[in-house]
């Protein structure tokens, strides 16, 4: 995971994945530019291709950004998730093969540099309507072209985790850019109010999901318990609560931990995955390693480390077990420090650490 | 957590938990049939599209008459006499005009090869510059446009030669960037005005000395406007000698159905 790296591990999985997209972007563009054709004889294939592009890449960039709240919201969605990157480098090239048939189309075998062009050719900033918006297009394109380029976990380990995160969250950025670009641009001149209530409804939808995954991660963070010992760890749940092999995710210092229970032991880790903050509370524990839900990450539960050759560590967390009840200090130790598990009596569900 | 509890995903393993993966197929084909519906839906909301015609890779003779003012124009003889001409522009490849390569030669008769660009009302000749030779050192007086009348006309300002087929849609916002770029390289600009009875009259636009209009007029493409300014014939083409401070823009009234 994190000490070869190739371009793509490729497995069953993945080229079902890249298979579906494949279809998926071939059935649009078929679909798009062969019934363009056939209802509209006066069509051109360029601006058909032109426009099909635009469109398939603006659907795909919706289902990307679906798919991180869907997560949240129902754990079955997990797998989509796992090759997002993906879906993004295949949403980058779609985007890119509009960005430049549009440039070459309307800018290039001019008495100016097309790009300049891109610029330079729309002055009318003091108008809504007016407003340029392919320069809006090309900064959003320039965002996943950053964004496409760094996808690789080699860049995330490079750049260093929050560098990469804050660079791909400009999705955020790009998507209003995207946005502002269509509406300023195609819908200045299809009037069908169709396309401005689906780029409406696209924009409720994932702005939506967000806030309702939002939301309910919110609720994770409320409603913990306040019972404190005199060695300062915290009341966090009871034993019962954890199904074997899983996590229970509770707030605690502003940071989240994960309590994992693994057969008749229990251990406690930071909630974040060093990879890309994927949430290992909503993992398991297979072959005695916290795996991440996300990208398949492995932790020893005790020592918070990868397991060799990997060299990943997250921070570990004091925890014990009294009368049926799960406690763990808010105070997490640095990452890697290993911490002996609580063991749970089977019998009566006592234990200590 | 609607997940089952005993299934769980890992991606670098050969295959995904059974019910996971039917959950995921379903969903996989819903997005695609989501995808093939929204793909239809978006392509047959589009506004039609133009009539007009690019021969693009098919190139034709032609012989007439150059004609350097108010724009480069080839006339040329209708088989059924020789009073009657059509009138093509005469346009570069790419987006540049034509007049560098027919200065000084008003009136010339000539064999040029090109491709045509053509709608309803107006042709155009996308000329192989190199193919441009002289039939004749005599000279024709293609004399002067013949002046109408001065008027005020509403419409929009757009570049021939994108207008009359090279590009679909080659007018109204989305094409603006590339109308500039063409105008501001010597393609003619064209003032496209609705008919009421339906259709469009396109009218060549220069300056009030039939001169080519300078960039100020790049400000006003592919927006409505309204321009005044004394209107003449020269012949198949209408023409409108104007000046960029007698256009003003106007808010459009209506949603055009063009």
């Amino acid at each position: 995971m994190s000490h070869a790296y190739r371009a793509v591990g490729w497995n069953r999985q993945k080229r079902l994945y890249d298979l579906a997209t494949g279809l998926g972007v071939v059935l649009f563009l078929g679909f798009f530019v062969g019934g363009g054709l056939w209802r509209y004889p006066d069509a051109t294939v360029e601006t058909l291709l032109i426009r099909g592009l635009g469109t398939a890449a603006i659907l795909l960039l919706h289902v990307i950004l679906s798919i991180g709240p869907l997560c949240r919201l129902d754990q079955r969605f997990l797998p989509l998730l796992y090759n997002r990157r993906h879906l993004g480098v295949t949403f980058f090239l779609l985007a890119l093969a509009h960005g430049a048939f549009s440039i070459v189309q309307f800018h290039a075998l001019g008495d100016t540099n097309p790009l300049v062009s891109v610029l330079t050719s729309n002055g009318r900033f003091d108008s809504v309507s007016g407003f340029p918006f392919q320069p809006l297009g090309l900064a959003a394109l320039v965002i996943f072209f950053l964004m496409a380029a760094t996808s690789h976990d080699f860049w995330l380990a490079n750049l260093t985790a929050p560098v990469w995160k804050a660079l791909h969250m400009m999705v955020y950025v790009a998507y209003g850019l995207v946005l502002l670009h269509v509406a300023l641009g195609a819908l200045q001149s299809e009037t069908a109010p169709f396309y401005g209530w689906l780029l409406g409804l696209g924009a409720v939808w994932v702005f939506g999901l967000q806030i309702v995954a939002g939301w309910r991660e919110s609720r994770l963070d409320r409603g913990r318990s306040e019972a404190l010992d005199s060695e300062g760890f915290l009341e966090v749940c009871s034993v019962a609560e954890i199904p074997d092999a899983r996590a229970r995710i509770v707030c605690l210092a502003e940071e989240r931990v994960a309590v994992f229970r693994y057969g008749d032991k229990i251990s406690a880790v930071s909630n974040v995955c060093q990879h890309q903050n994927g949430p290992l509370g909503e993992g398991r524990v297979v072959d005695g390693c916290i795996v991440c839900p996300w990208h398949g990450f492995q932790y020893d539960p005790a020592t918070g480390t990868s397991p060799p050759p990997f060299t990943e560590k997250i921070p570990t967390f004091r925890v014990r077990v009294s009368s049926g009840r799960v406690w763990v200090h808010p105070q997490a130790n640095p990452a890697g420090t290993r911490v002996e598990p609580a063991i749970v009596a089977e019998a009566t569900g006592e234990a200590g650490v | 957590m609607k997940a089952t509890q005993s299934e769980f995903f890992v991606g670098y393993q050969h295959s995904a938990p059974p019910t996971l993966g039917r959950f995921l197929i379903r969903w996989v084909v819903g997005l695609l049939v989501v995808a093939i519906g929204l793909a239809v839906a978006l392509v047959m909301a589009q506004r039609p599209f133009d009539p007009g015609v690019f021969e693009y890779g098919v190139v034709r003779d032609f012989e007439g008459i150059l004609r350097e003012h108010p724009v480069p124009a080839l006339e040329v003889a209708r088989p059924e006499g020789a009073e009657s001409v059509s009138s093509y522009l005469l346009v570069a490849p790419g987006k540049h005009g034509a007049e560098e390569w027919v200065a000084g030669r008003n009136g010339e008769r000539v064999r040029l090869r090109g491709t045509l660009i053509y709608r309803p009302g107006m042709a155009m000749i996308e000329l192989l510059p190199d193919s441009l030779e002289s039939r004749s050192d005599a000279r024709r007086d293609n004399g002067a446009p013949q002046a109408i009348s001065d008027v005020t006309l509403s419409g929009e300002i757009v570049d021939s030669k994108c207008y009359l087929g090279v590009m679909k849609p080659g007018r109204r916002k989305s094409h603006r960037a590339c109308a500039v770029r063409c105008l501001s390289g010597g393609i003619p600009p064209i003032l496209v005005v609705e008919i009421a009875t339906g259709g469009q009259e396109q009218i060549l636009l220069v300056d009030r000395a039939g001169g080519p209009l300078g960039p100020s007029i790049l400000d006003y493409v592919a927006e409505p406007v309204r321009l005044s300014g004394r209107l003449s014939q020269q012949g198949e083409h209408w023409i409108l000698a104007t000046d960029p401070s007698d256009i003003e823009r106007i808010l459009p009234v209506a949603k055009e159905g063009s």
